[in-house]
């Protein structure tokens, strides 16, 4: 090989220690981002379903403006430009969950919604026959329901949103794709390095959909 | 017991109901027949506000449906609704689907309630079934368990919209039987359904309707022998 290539299996291993000290902040923060995110989703979801026109479009203006833009410019707007707005930095481990929770949570308030929406009209209709208020009959009625519909789609949010902890490199918050480019600058060794750090990243998603599989099957989805 | 006073129930330019007067006393089997579209369901839920009336009145136990100051869901606790597509709960077992109302409305501890749901499911003759879930059940289990959950409630007045009108033919028998039995037993039921033989054995009265106006109403043996309006009669020739 002219190039003078010469792969290193040992490079790889020698990474790995590093490496999965990254992968433990990019679990935390996609975990951390996607309860975040479950919660803004669902209260967002619910908002757009809601009787009320002026919550409806609160709603929707939510899902819009956070789908219509790109990630890393809401990274970068968190960190960059809000600390200048409220005067006080924003430490990278907050930003970067307060950016996976906003995004991810405008996605999942559409899955929140469409699930809500596809539980049949005659269920809300028994709940509030057998004298139950509006609210107990989502509560107790609807919801059980509409999140069993919900577990395929969230499932693949969460594999979104992990791998969109990646851009987070740019707040430097040290997890793995960071890690990775550090481990680089003072190895040089691109090729081995970024090969670990992708096979990790599908380490992680390839387990996520194992989870989720064994889940559906359970719980008969 | 329920008293409606010139109903009219429109959906945006459709008028469905057009000035119903009818009057259902303390434990009397109603029966309301009619062809399709001819707004006996639209009527029917209208006696528990699952439909807005447009005007008129309905008083329920003496309580105006209407009347903001009435509380609802006390109503709808007072007149138990079982619906054609049963609408069991399916991430609850029978007994769970019956003792949702009693612990969240009715506030009875669990203990209590479990023991008041397994004596309805006896009553409807699936004592057995207590733990299975509805997907597991056919569907004239799955309508007894409906009519056991509306009875937790202790309703004065029961109300069925079609409650057979879904079920294989071999199933429709086991439905009639509980409501039968609960025809004998004084409950004050209104019962829309074509079952012509439910209606000669325990109804008190048949209504006909058609066209969102009550034709004719009469003892089942008088409207089914000798129906006096016309269209009762089309009606009931293309029945039987």
């Amino acid at each position: 090989m002219g190039s003078g290539f010469d792969f290193k299996v040992s490079v790889m291993w020698e990474s790995v220690p590093l490496l999965l000290t990254g992968m433990k902040l990019t679990i935390l923060i996609t975990v951390m981002g996607l309860l975040v995110g479950f919660i803004l989703g669902t209260v967002f979801g619910l908002m757009k379903i809601s009787r009320s026109l002026f919550m409806r479009k609160l709603g929707g203006f939510y899902v819009e403006s956070i789908r219509g833009t790109p990630l890393m410019v809401q990274v970068m707007f968190i960190y960059f430009g809000l600390p200048l707005a409220i005067g006080m930095r924003v430490p990278p481990m907050l930003a970067g969950v307060a950016a996976i929770g906003v995004n991810s949570g405008a996605y999942i308030a559409e899955i929140v919604r469409g699930a809500f929406q596809s539980i049949e009209r005659g269920q809300t209709e028994a709940g509030r026959s057998i004298g139950l208020t509006h609210l107990q009959t989502l509560y107790y009625v609807i919801w059980p329901q509409a999140l069993k519909r919900m577990i395929p789609a969230l499932g693949n949010q969460f594999i979104i949103s992990l791998k969109d902890t990646s851009l987070l490199v740019v707040v430097g918050v040290g997890e793995l794709t960071r890690t990775g480019q550090e481990i680089i600058a003072g190895n040089f060794r691109a090729f081995e390095v970024w090969l670990t750090v992708a096979i990790m990243y599908f380490a992680m998603t390839m387990s996520i959909a194992k989870v989720l599989n064994i889940l559906e099957r359970k719980l008969e989805i | 017991m329920i008293e409606i006073r010139n109903l009219y129930k429109r959906f945006g330019d459709l008028e469905v109901l057009k000035g119903i007067d009818l009057n259902v006393s303390s434990g009397e089997v109603t029966v309301i027949m009619g062809p399709s579209g001819s707004g006996k369901s639209t009527l029917l839920r209208c006696i528990n506000r699952l439909e807005e009336i447009t005007s008129g009145a309905v008083i329920v136990d003496g309580y105006d449906v209407m009347d903001p100051a009435t509380n609802i869901n006390f109503i709808r606790t007072e007149a138990g609704m079982v619906f054609q597509q049963f609408n069991l709960f399916p991430h609850m077992t029978a007994l769970g689907n019956v003792t949702l109302g009693p612990t969240k409305v009715r506030k009875m501890n669990r203990a209590e309630a479990e023991a008041l749901g397994r004596e309805l499911l006896d009553k409807v003759g699936l004592r057995d079934k207590a733990d299975v879930y509805p997907d597991h059940l056919s569907g004239g289990q799955k309508q007894r368990v409906a009519i056991a959950r509306s009875l937790a409630l202790k309703p004065k007045v029961m109300l069925f919209d079609e409650p057979t009108s879904a079920l294989d033919p071999e199933l429709v028998g086991e439905v009639l039987e509980v409501m039968k039995q609960l025809g004998r037993e004084g409950m004050t039921m209104v019962v829309v359904t074509h079952e012509m033989g439910f209606a000669r054995e325990v109804a008190d009265r048949v209504i006909f309707m058609d066209e969102g106006v009550i034709i004719e109403e009469n003892t089942p043996a008088e409207i089914f022998s000798n129906p006096r309006h016309e269209r009762t009669q089309g009606f009931l020739s293309k029945v039987i």
